[in-house]
């Protein structure tokens, strides 16, 4: 398996011990597409920021492409994630004082073997928009270009944290196509939590969370094209 | 109201900014209040000593003892007073005794008590600290012992120097005032005259009248010196003007630079609370009432710092004058602090600082609270400068470091110009220090032969053997009387003075040569033409310079002898003074002085360690304040970047690459900031020794020197590294999880 969850726990005390994660386990192939649903509050970030090495977890493991992750200390972390996992967060989170071209540059600069900015730029569509400022920008041209600095290290790993959280159905389409062609194209494993259940369509494993457990795990054996997608 | 428990947590959460701009307005208002009540002490003191003791406008020797001196002063509406002199070497030192007067340059007992008996001597306190003398030990001069019986002031000697033209008192040198009757001892005593006109009113031209008068009488004048000319009592007077005019402005330039960085801070806190101020809008909160809470860290900030320094600065002042009066002769009565001083001292910050948080302020709050509630204001906007830059041509580190830079003009500025600021002060406290070492050390050095003799009557006639002659006037620039200097002539194959131009070559002696001091002073080079007016008969004279003589020592116009003598109308061959390898034997009755140019260069230990000190806490002052100025800056910058930096360590950047992005991206400007010091130490210390040399005709050449050029940049750097370090863990601190929780760009 490419990705690898097994008895994953945490929880937090602040004040009160509340278990974020009570046992979580997981798995998923080279080259597919997973998505974590569930609601507010069920665990799915804190699962998420473990897999993506920003956070630790209590006990069990984490193995990416065959690497454990759980046991990791913090430099080893910062390399896992240098080289292996690349983010799309809801918000973008780019840079805002940056131009388009420049933020992604924040990633290739540190990337072994980074793809070229301009190649990446042309696969999200917005090569004609490389110096402007993320202001400058709509929603849905901001979070392209938050998926091209996560692409541009050509990472095993994509990590999306509600990628179409703050977008419109249109947009979302397009941001979520975007990703479909990011998987085809450069066969990069991508693990999406989400919301939306209507996304899980173009999944091939669906995981809902509840109350810090997987409750269910669905294979998809054919996929919905995201332009299909409605909500 | 609960607004107000929010004032307070900001302040705690930011304290190390909040105090940093607190020392720096700390340090404005110190400063000023100082600067100021030592000015207008010393002008207190100074101004009651001269009026109260009636100190001289003018001083001067005559061929012939001055008759009927009560006529002369009914003509001349002065008072004329005539008193002894007498130069009497002492162990490690040497001293000038003085008769007393009643009339002019009354003088005024510091401690002990008057001259009551024969044998009693009162000493400059000076002089008693350095030769290790107290009130009721015994003097010996010429074989006669004098007993002490006090510390004295001259109005005339206020700044004790030997000569007028020297910059400095000599080391051990110190005036002594015993009585008329005593003087009988030493006959070889010279007669000086000391007038002061009674109506105060245009006392120049009343001054320039008595010299016509006298010299319509038929008296040969010589050593005629006004008062504003005479640096033994200009000088406090220079000092005490500089204390002034640089107290303000430099305070001034502290508060606006407080303003800069305030304003950028009260800035960010209003944009980060723009929701917050549009829903408290909504919720019916008056302007007037949220402009009151977001003033109040301005308000509380400069009132407290203000107020701190201004009372923390006043106890200083009394030191201050016992350091500057170490300097300086004169009774110290009392001090005086200027009320609108301290009033500003206060107020001056306050108001500059609440202004300009107030317009920062006025800009948002005049939004509607729909519009704020938008949370527009939270976003980053990118500026004109940022848009403008095109950058692709450099790696990712560059481009990055720079947009980090000008993502804030008024940070960029506030740290260009705090830490030219700070460059500027330490490069200043150096170079003064340094100039006044080559001054020092180049007094004199262009004296082969060093003894000077000077008569009092022009002489004719062969030289004596192993002397050469000179013939010298007294002269200033036509248009500036302030400039003072001499026109000397010397024979053109003379060995005595040394000339030699930049290039190390000796000058020719048959030409015109001036000393490189003057030419600096009076902005001349080789070609131009002076125009000069002789001090004692009044007369132009035009001179082309021919060559300028590289020293640092005095202001002289040398030429050939016959020249000299044809051009002011003196014989051939003749002569007032002997430059000669060793004293000559003529007799002293004859002549007005003896100069050993080679004993000039030993300053006073008082002025060198005050000198010293003055550098010490400039260093000092200076690295504090580019240290807060760096800090102020870097953290503020790390404030603003937390999304960023928290975004770089998910992207797997290293700690130490974080660090090196943030962090160093202030290295350019703090390296632009220090060179531009340079310059403006330069213009700074020139127009201020400028100024001086206009009061004083004291010349102060800013004489850079590379190694303290050297010395200060480390300095600077050494702070910018430290603070950087104490920043970087700062740094360190910031977690990931920031951006994960973050709902924005």
């Amino acid at each position: 398996m490419f990705l690898s969850v097994s008895n994953l726990t945490k929880s937090y005390n602040t004040g009160i011990i509340t278990h974020v994660l009570k046992g979580v386990n997981l798995e998923m192939k080279r080259g597919q597409i997973g998505v974590i649903l569930g609601p507010s509050g069920s665990g799915k970030s804190t699962l998420m920021n473990i897999i993506g090495g920003v956070d630790s977890a209590d006990s069990g493991t984490v193995e990416v492409d065959g690497e454990r992750i759980t046991g990791l200390n913090d430099k080893q972390l910062v390399e896992y994630r240098r080289e292996s996992v690349g983010f799309v967060f809801q918000f973008y989170n780019l840079v805002p004082n940056l131009t388009v071209a420049e933020n992604i540059e924040v990633v290739s600069n540190i990337s072994r073997n980074p793809l070229q900015t301009d190649e990446v730029l042309s696969a999200v569509g917005l090569f004609n928009k490389k110096n402007r400022f993320p202001r400058e920008l709509s929603g849905g041209e901001q979070q392209r270009v938050s998926i091209a600095r996560a692409i541009v290290k050509n990472p095993k790993l994509l990590l999306c944290d509600e990628p179409t959280g703050a977008l419109d159905l249109e947009t979302s389409r397009g941001v979520l196509s975007l990703l479909q062609k990011v998987n085809t194209q450069f066969g990069t494993t991508i693990l999406m939590i989400t919301h939306n259940s209507a996304i899980a369509g173009m999944a091939h494993a669906v995981f809902r969370m509840r109350d810090g457990e997987i409750a269910e795990v669905r294979q998809n054996s054919e996929l919905i094209q995201a332009e299909r997608i409605e909500w | 109201m609960a607004l107000r428990k929010r004032v307070w947590r900001i302040i705690k959460e930011n304290k190390g900014r909040y105090i940093g701009i607190f020392i720096l307005i700390f340090l404005g208002s110190f400063y000023f209040i100082a600067a100021s009540g030592v000015g207008s002490s010393m002008g207190k003191l100074v101004t009651d000593f001269t009026e109260k003791n009636k100190q001289e406008d003018i001083t001067f020797k005559t061929n012939k003892p001055l008759e009927n001196i009560a006529a002369l002063e009914r003509e001349s509406g002065a008072l004329i007073d005539t008193y002894r002199l007498h130069d009497i070497k002492v162990p490690n030192g040497e001293l000038r005794l003085l008769s007393p007067s009643t009339k002019v340059n009354i003088p005024a007992v510091t401690s002990g008590h008057g001259l009551k008996k024969p044998g009693d001597i009162l000493l400059d306190p000076i002089f008693c600290k350095v030769h290790g003398l107290k009130i009721g030990d015994q003097l010996k001069l010429n074989g006669r012992t004098f007993d002490i019986v006090g510390t004295v002031a001259m109005p005339n000697y206020v700044y004790i120097l030997k000569n007028v033209y020297e910059q400095y008192p000599p080391k051990g040198f110190g005036i002594g005032l015993i009585s008329n009757a005593d003087f009988k001892a030493f006959p070889k005593a010279a007669t000086v005259y000391s007038a002061y006109m009674k109506d105060r009113e245009n006392v120049k031209a009343k001054a320039a009248n008595l010299n016509r008068l006298l010299s319509n009488k038929g008296y040969s004048l010589s050593e005629w010196l006004n008062a504003e000319t005479n640096a033994r009592i200009a000088m406090v007077r220079g000092n005490i003007e500089g204390a002034k005019t640089m107290g303000a402005p430099v305070a001034a330039a502290v508060y606006l630079l407080c303003c800069l960085i305030l304003g950028v801070m009260i800035q960010r806190i209003v944009k980060s609370d723009g929701v917050v101020i549009g829903t408290l809008y909504a919720q019916g909160y008056r302007r007037g009432e949220l402009v009151r809470h977001y003033m109040a860290i301005p308000v509380l900030l400069s009132a407290v710092s203000g107020l701190v320094g201004t009372l923390l600065a006043l106890p200083v002042v009394g030191p201050v004058i016992g350091i500057l009066t170490s300097s300086y002769n004169m009774p110290v009565t009392g001090l005086s602090f200027p009320p609108l001083s301290m009033v500003l001292g206060v107020l001056m910050p306050m108001v500059l600082l609440s202004l300009s948080s107030y317009v920062i302020l006025r800009r948002v709050l005049k939004k509607s609270a729909a519009e704020l509630m938008k949370g527009d204001e939270q976003k980053t906007k990118v500026n004109f400068l940022e848009r403008k830059l095109q950058l692709e041509r450099f790696k990712f580190a560059t481009k990055f470091k720079l947009r980090e830079q000008i993502r804030s003009i008024p940070r960029l500025l506030f740290l260009l110009l705090g830490v030219s600021a700070a460059s500027m002060l330490l490069l200043l406290g150096f170079t003064v220090h340094n100039s006044f070492q080559v001054l020092m050390d180049s007094t004199g050095s262009d004296r082969y032969f060093p003894i000077e003799t000077t008569f009092k009557e022009i002489q004719h006639g062969a030289a004596p053997k192993g002397a050469e002659p000179l013939n010298a006037i007294r002269s200033y620039l036509k248009g500036n009387e302030k400039a003072e200097f001499y026109v000397v002539g010397l024979e053109p194959n003379s060995i005595g003075i040394t000339m030699r131009d930049s290039n190390g070559n000796n000058l020719p002696k048959n030409q015109v040569n001036i000393t490189y001091l003057l030419a600096y002073r009076l902005g001349l080079k080789v070609g131009d033409t002076i125009n000069i007016v002789s001090k004692v008969d009044g007369k132009s004279y035009s001179l082309k310079i021919d060559g300028i003589v590289q020293t640092y020592f005095g202001q002289y116009i040398y030429m050939p002898l016959e020249e000299f003598n044809r051009m002011t109308g003196n014989a051939p061959g003749s002569y007032l003074g002997l430059l000669s390898k060793n004293k000559l034997d003529i007799d002293e009755n004859l002549l007005t002085g003896i100069n050993d140019f080679h004993n000039l260069n030993e300053m006073d230990d008082t002025t060198t360690s005050t000198l010293t000190a003055s550098v010490v806490l400039i260093t000092i002052v200076a690295s504090l304040a580019g240290a807060i100025i760096i800090f102020l800056v870097t953290s503020m910058m790390i404030e603003e970047s937390r999304s960023t930096i928290s975004l770089l360590k998910i992207f797997g950047y290293r700690g130490k690459e974080v660090a090196k992005l943030i962090l160093n991206s202030s290295t350019p400007v703090v390296f632009i900031g220090f060179w531009l010091g340079l310059p403006l130490m330069l213009a700074v210390g020139n127009t201020l020794y400028g100024y001086l040399g206009e009061q004083i005709n004291m010349v102060m050449p800013m004489i850079v020197n590379p190694w303290y050029v050297l010395i200060s940049f480390v300095l600077i750097f050494a702070v910018y590294e430290v603070t950087k370090w104490l920043c970087g863990r700062k740094l360190a601190k910031i977690s990931m999880s920031e951006v994960l929780k973050a709902g924005t760009e």
